[in-house]
């Protein structure tokens, strides 16, 4: 018995048969009734039930035993199934009369009515049935279970301690205590770490890293010259004051954040015209480097947060689906609802926690310690929390807008009776110098005047403060027990405070950084360890469960956990402690020896090279022909072909199927936004190089180069080489000339040969791979 | 400054300049001027580069290798097309207990008696109602479910169960978990492909989606109304330069990626890549062929008949012959979601001319896929998200009905000439042998050599299925 809703019911049994017995309820059977059920009855519930429902089952449904008395007056996850005299109330009954269209059994044919009339007949008399041991069944529940034992089984859910650097042998090796993680486990394996990366590849990496560029060839020229031996870190420091940074890592989150504009098409919500302020508040949220718990505390409960425009991250749920049903069908509300709200729990636990609590939505838990209850626990808080829309701008910024145009009014009064003054007769004419002093606070009042309060922002807000029942296989509309609003039962040890204040929501928010603090640090770590390495030290960022895999370095990621907390959750420091490593700055060269023993790269001992995700592709692309808009946030286009700005600015539907933006992301392998991504694929299909053999973009970014290169240097040598240091970072070699020379040279095609090779220039591995 | 040790070392090797000289650089030329089979072979670079479509060995010994899903979606009256209920009649305007069941819009109205007549066809003798008579004289390869049922009585939910195995848009549909299961054989072209003339089913792109599962293995949609080579697939021809010079610039393109490698010395997926380029190139000759049905006889195309439904028929001939293994055909008339939708207010106009319109193209595509050898490997399926009551909506409509209806199958290892199931005396619920639709998933796995429990992708934290955690295989239609 696993399902806790079974808990009250099957509590309300045990307690009955502990103080009377249902045998003594029962009047003794007669042997009339005896024989009735042995020749009328057990067979048919032999033949017909027994597959599904007795202790003999291979594989027990809905947790109903009819092979006994004592199960059929207890039931299953519906309740109880007989009621001992009353047919007309026995649920038996309703399901072999195919009453209702959820529960009718036998499931493959229904039951001839002169058996019908058995049943019915044999429950008006009570449910005779004659002694008999009562049927073997497991009766373990996660409710019992030793909370705080369970919780140091799984290396996620334990305290976090800052581990010291292990010892290793090859010191010179050694940037940071990163370094030493690795290193002893390579040294461990017999595994040779490779070099430093080549300074322009390195360059390239970190750039592209940061902020989704490439480095200019002047950028290049200008670090290669830069001989400090601190050269690189003045370099990160610079990349991480750039806004592009935060554009670059906003765009990281909203992976995590499933983010979209909307547009589920049917059955979800029309459009979220003001998701783009959700978007703007995250590459802002970087930019400022917002310490990691207010960046959570504000997304969960921001509404609830005394401070300015803190409830746009609160945007992080409210641009989840609203799915909604086709008719009026009570069946398909519920269902809607149901699935609406396990957007929320799901993408609160794997974004925050890293735990598929909604695997507990139907059942217990399969295989982490997260009770049905805890779902609904949690799932409370959302259902009293509203989705809404709410004015752009805080009451103080407001205010700040207002008051600034009513200075502006004031002073244009002020100058207006001047000049009334002045005009009038009398001695009295006003100074020269008041009205230099008021034309200047007017032109310095207009000159500085706050963002328009304008628009809309989408954000939960307080909605109620009752608490949810656990809904009986998933279905809202089977009650089973209250689930007080709480945190997660593993992570309190049984004994987590409810929650008091409305919905809950801001209690919910700081139970991530109290009780929640272990997985919340290592979680988010683990994944801004993944976008600088590719994968991240727990393969599964968003599962820390069971399920998930192990730490290739655990003692590394908990003192990257205890750093982060240490700097006040910075994740800029962050960065700089990731970028300032030997790991980091490892070459990404082939090694054979090493590949053989860890191809998978687990050990690090090489940098993994990587294709560069569409986002970072199509803004390099559009870099290095000069065309890139470097504006930052606003509105989104789906002009994706002709619009020049970020892609991070692009509109993305829910089911990524709307736009030819969604086409062109989906292709090379952008995340759905239907639910949380904690990594992308890395997929290689054909459609991509028709894309770049075909495309009207491509062709017209290869006329953009041709033309740039074509003014930019004299001749094709001159023109070949530029194009090498504009896309790769690296003059070409004598044979790459060569090859480019001879293509130059030959005739054919009806656009500008130049054009042709810029194009594959631009389509070539070697721009879309980051080493 | 120089590269550093990656660049140089790499590049001086002449290793890398004689594999380039043999490799894509002359065989790519000859073969962009000789036959498209004769392009670039990439088996000596290409051995790790799997394509997400390459074909994959079944779970076991599949009886069919294409499915064929002739989707009618908005729900068409068993009663009124393959469930011949004579009891109706007799009960006309009467609400026996057997059919007071509710409806969507619970109408309390009595039995209506089918505006159609039925005929007995075949040596089967299945009764089929007059406006299918086409399909009507195949029933002796036809394979009849009556007893199929599903989980709510509304059409954007029901459809994305019958194309999905779930009510909300996100689950791959069934066409992507087959290639995803099994690949494709055909690699120059899509491996499941969906076709609606007009408007697409209700739920439109969720229905051939591929939601968490890769993005390769979501279905190509082709509108059969406008249909043009870039409707087809994007970015199919290149404006500007003709085959030749694109294959002079797709050989550049193929020296430096070349290059590239050979300096990093191995990397798979841009192996794939190369590969990738190459199957690219030959797809925009390919796929434009596909789709082009003037290359028919015109004995086959009167076969067909002319409506739109039909030419979307041949089509699905022409795309499984080529190896694509799975196909979708969404009936629509007057440009409607779901066409069948139309027996609220009157089942007699409605039904009679969607059946007319789908009815000869229907049964064309069995005929010549048998005639051609190709039914015995292609499992057509046929059938709506729902059917509809017996019992009249307003005097001559009939409202959603969940509980019972019809489907029938051919080719693909089913039961020729046989019925499963049934509904009740009237037709409302299906009462033995009953099949839900995602035993029908189950079991159409199971005609394509997959085990629907097997067939899994971790997402979110669970494996997933087809089937989530239901369906059983309906081993009595399997021959």
């Amino acid at each position: 018995m696993k399902n806790p809703a079974r808990k009250i019911i099957g509590g309300i049994c045990v307690l009955a048969v502990s103080m009377t017995s249902p045998r003594i309820e029962a009047e003794e059977p007669t042997a009339e009734q005896l024989t009735f059920f042995e020749e009328k009855i057990r067979p048919v519930l032999a033949e017909h039930c027994y597959k599904c429902h007795s202790s003999r089952s291979k594989k027990l449904k809905a947790e109903l035993y009819l092979d006994s008395r004592e199960g059929l007056l207890k039931g299953g996850e519906t309740g109880p199934v007989v009621v001992a005299g009353k047919p007309e109330e026995s649920l038996l009954i309703r399901a072999v009369v195919y009453l209702d269209n959820e529960l009718e059994m036998p499931p493959n044919k229904k039951l001839p009515d002169r058996v019908i009339a058995d049943l019915q007949e044999w429950i008006r008399m009570g449910v005779p049935w004659p002694r008999e041991e009562p049927s073997a069944r497991k009766e373990e529940k996660l409710g019992d279970r030793d909370w705080k034992k369970l919780r140091m089984e799984n290396w996620a859910f334990r305290p976090m301690k800052k581990p010291a650097a292990p010892e290793v042998k090859n010191k010179q090796l050694v940037n940071n205590p990163i370094d030493n993680f690795i290193l002893a486990k390579l040294e461990s394996k017999g595994l040779k770490p490779l070099g430093k990366a080549a300074p322009r590849l390195l360059l390239r990496r970190v750039y592209l890293n940061l902020t989704g560029l490439p480095p200019t060839p002047s950028q290049v020229d200008e670090f290669l010259a830069d001989k400090r031996p601190d050269a690189l870190d003045h370099l990160v420091n610079s990349l991480l004051e750039s806004p592009h940074y935060g554009e670059r890592w906003a765009r990281h989150w909203l992976d995590t954040a499933r983010y979209s504009d909307g547009l589920g098409g049917f059955g979800d919500n029309g459009p979220l015209p003001g998701a783009w302020r959700y978007r703007d508040w995250v590459v802002d949220s970087f930019n400022r480097d917002l310490p990691y718990d207010q960046f959570v505390r504000q997304q969960v409960a921001g509404d609830l947060i005394n401070e300015p425009l803190a409830f746009y991250g609160t945007g992080f749920f409210a641009i989840g689906p609203n799915y909604k049903s086709d008719g009026g069908d009570p069946e398909a509300k519920a269902q809607a609802e149901a699935e609406t709200l396990a957007d929320r729990i799901d993408t609160f636990s794997r974004a925050f926690l890293g735990l598929t609590v909604q695997c507990a939505r139907c059942h217990d838990h399969k295989f982490d310690p997260i009770p049905q209850k805890d779902y609904y626990s949690i799932a409370g808080v959302f259902r009293n929390s509203k989705t809404h829309k709410r004015p752009a701008a805080s009451p103080e910024i407001a205010k700040r807008f207002n008051d600034h145009q009513n200075a502006i009014k004031e002073t244009e009064k002020n100058i207006k009776e001047w000049n009334d003054r002045n005009k009038a007769d009398g001695e009295n004419k006003p100074e020269e110098a008041e009205l230099k002093k008021l034309q200047d606070k007017l032109q310095e009042l207009k000159k500085t005047i706050p963002a328009k309060p304008a628009g809309e922002v989408h954000v939960l807000g307080e909605n109620g403060n009752k608490d949810m029942h656990v809904a009986i296989r998933g279905d809202l509309r089977k009650k089973g027990e209250v689930a007080p609003r709480q945190f997660l039962t593993i992570m309190t040890d049984g004994s987590g405070p409810v929650f008091k204040e409305g919905s809950g929501r801001k209690e919910l928010a700081d139970s991530i950084f109290e009780a929640g603090k272990p997985l919340a640090s290592r979680v988010m770590v683990n994944r801004i360890w993944q976008y600088h390495f590719g994968h991240g030290l727990v393969r599964t960022p968003s599962n820390f469960g069971k399920l998930g895999e192990t730490p290739s370095h655990p003692g590394l990621l908990d003192w990257l956990a205890a750093s982060f907390e240490e700097s006040g959750w910075s994740i800029k420091q962050l960065h700089r402690l990731i970028l300032a490593s030997a790991t980091y700055q490892r070459s990404s060269r082939f090694n054979q020896e090493n590949f053989d023993k860890d191809g998978d790269n687990r050990l690090l001992w090489r940098m993994s090279p990587r294709r560069m995700e569409i986002e970072v592709w199509r803004d390099s692309l559009l870099a290095v022909t000069d065309e890139l808009d470097r504006k930052i946030g606003g509105k989104p286009t789906d002009k994706i072909f002709d619009v020049k700005r970020r892609t991070l600015y692009t509109t993305i539907s829910r089911n990524g199927d709307r736009f030819a933006s969604d086409a062109f992301l989906r292709l090379f392998d952008f995340p759905s936004p239907a639910s949380t991504a904690p990594k992308r694929a890395i997929s290689t299909v054909p459609q991509q190089y028709l894309f770049m053999l075909n495309s009207p973009f491509m062709i017209a970014r290869a006329k953009a180069l041709g033309a740039r290169l074509q003014s930019e240097e004299k001749d094709d040598p001159a023109r070949i080489a530029r194009a090498y240091n504009l896309l790769y970072g690296r003059p070409p070699t004598k044979e790459e000339t060569e090859i480019g020379l001879t293509f130059l040279a030959e005739k054919g095609g009806k656009i500008p040969r130049f054009q042709q090779y810029a194009q594959v220039l631009l389509s070539a591995h070697e721009f879309i791979q980051v080493r | 400054m120089n590269l550093g040790g990656d660049h140089t070392a790499a590049l001086t090797r002449r290793e890398s300049l004689r594999r380039i000289g043999a490799g894509f650089g002359s065989l790519g030329l000859a073969g962009a001027m000789a036959d498209p089979a004769l392009f670039a072979s990439t088996k000596e670079i290409g051995k790790q580069a799997v394509s997400p479509l390459a074909p994959k060995a079944p779970h076991f010994a599949p009886k069919a290798k294409h499915v064929i899903q002739l989707f009618m979606p908005g729900g068409p009256s068993q009663v009124d097309t393959f469930d011949h209920k004579p009891d109706i009649a007799k009960h006309a305007g009467k609400r026996p207990s057997l059919v007071n069941r509710k409806s969507l819009r619970n109408t309390k109205n009595g039995l209506m008696v089918s505006p159609f007549g039925f005929k007995r066809y075949g040596e089967c003798g299945k009764m089929v109602s007059d406006i299918f008579p086409h399909v009507g004289r195949l029933v002796d390869d036809l394979c009849f479910i009556h007893s199929c049922h599903t989980d709510i009585p509304e059409h954007a939910g029901a459809i994305l169960m019958m194309t999905l195995g779930a009510l909300q848009p996100n689950r791959p549909s069934m066409g992507s978990w087959l290639t995803y299961g099994l690949g494709s054989e055909n690699q120059d072209l899509p491996g499941f492909v969906a076709m609606s003339p007009r408007a697409q089913p209700r739920g439109k792109l969720a229905n051939w989606g591929s939601s968490f599962l890769p993005g390769a293995h979501a279905g190509t949609y082709v509108n059969i109304a406008s249909m043009k080579p870039e409707n087809v697939m994007r970015n199919l021809s290149n404006p500007h330069l003709p085959r030749l010079e694109q294959r002079n610039q797709a050989n550049l393109l193929s020296r430096l990626n070349k290059m590239h490698l050979d300096r990093l010395e191995k990397d798979n997926h841009l192996e794939a890549g190369i590969e990738a380029m190459e199957l690219a190139f030959r797809m925009q000759f390919a796929v434009p062929d596909v789709f082009d049905i003037s290359k028919e006889s015109k004995e086959t195309r009167d076969l067909y008949g002319n409506s739109e439904y039909a030419k979307g028929c041949l089509i699905a001939r022409r795309l499984v012959e080529r190896g694509v293994r799975s196909v979708q055909l969404s009936h629509s008339i007057d440009g409607y979601d779901i066409a069948w939708d139309t027996g609220h207010g009157d089942i007699k106009g409605g039904h009679a001319r969607l059946a007319k319109a789908c009815d000869q193209g229907i049964a064309a595509l069995i005929q010549d896929l048998k005639r051609r050898g190709l039914l015995d490997e292609t499992l057509v399926v046929w059938g709506g998200e729902f059917g509809r009551a017996p019992t009249s909506e307003g005097k001559k409509g009939r409202d959603h009905d969940h509980y019972g209806f019809t489907m029938f199958m051919a080719g693909g290892g089913v039961k020729p000439g046989f019925s499963y199931g049934a509904t009740d005396n009237f037709g409302l619920t299906a009462v033995e042998n009953r099949v839900h639709v995602h035993d029908l998933h189950a079991t159409i796995l199971h005609l394509m050599g997959l085990d629907h429990e097997k067939l899994t992708y971790r997402y979110s934290g669970r494996d997933y299925r087809l089937t989530d955690v239901h369906g059983k295989v309906i081993h009595d239609i399997i021959a």
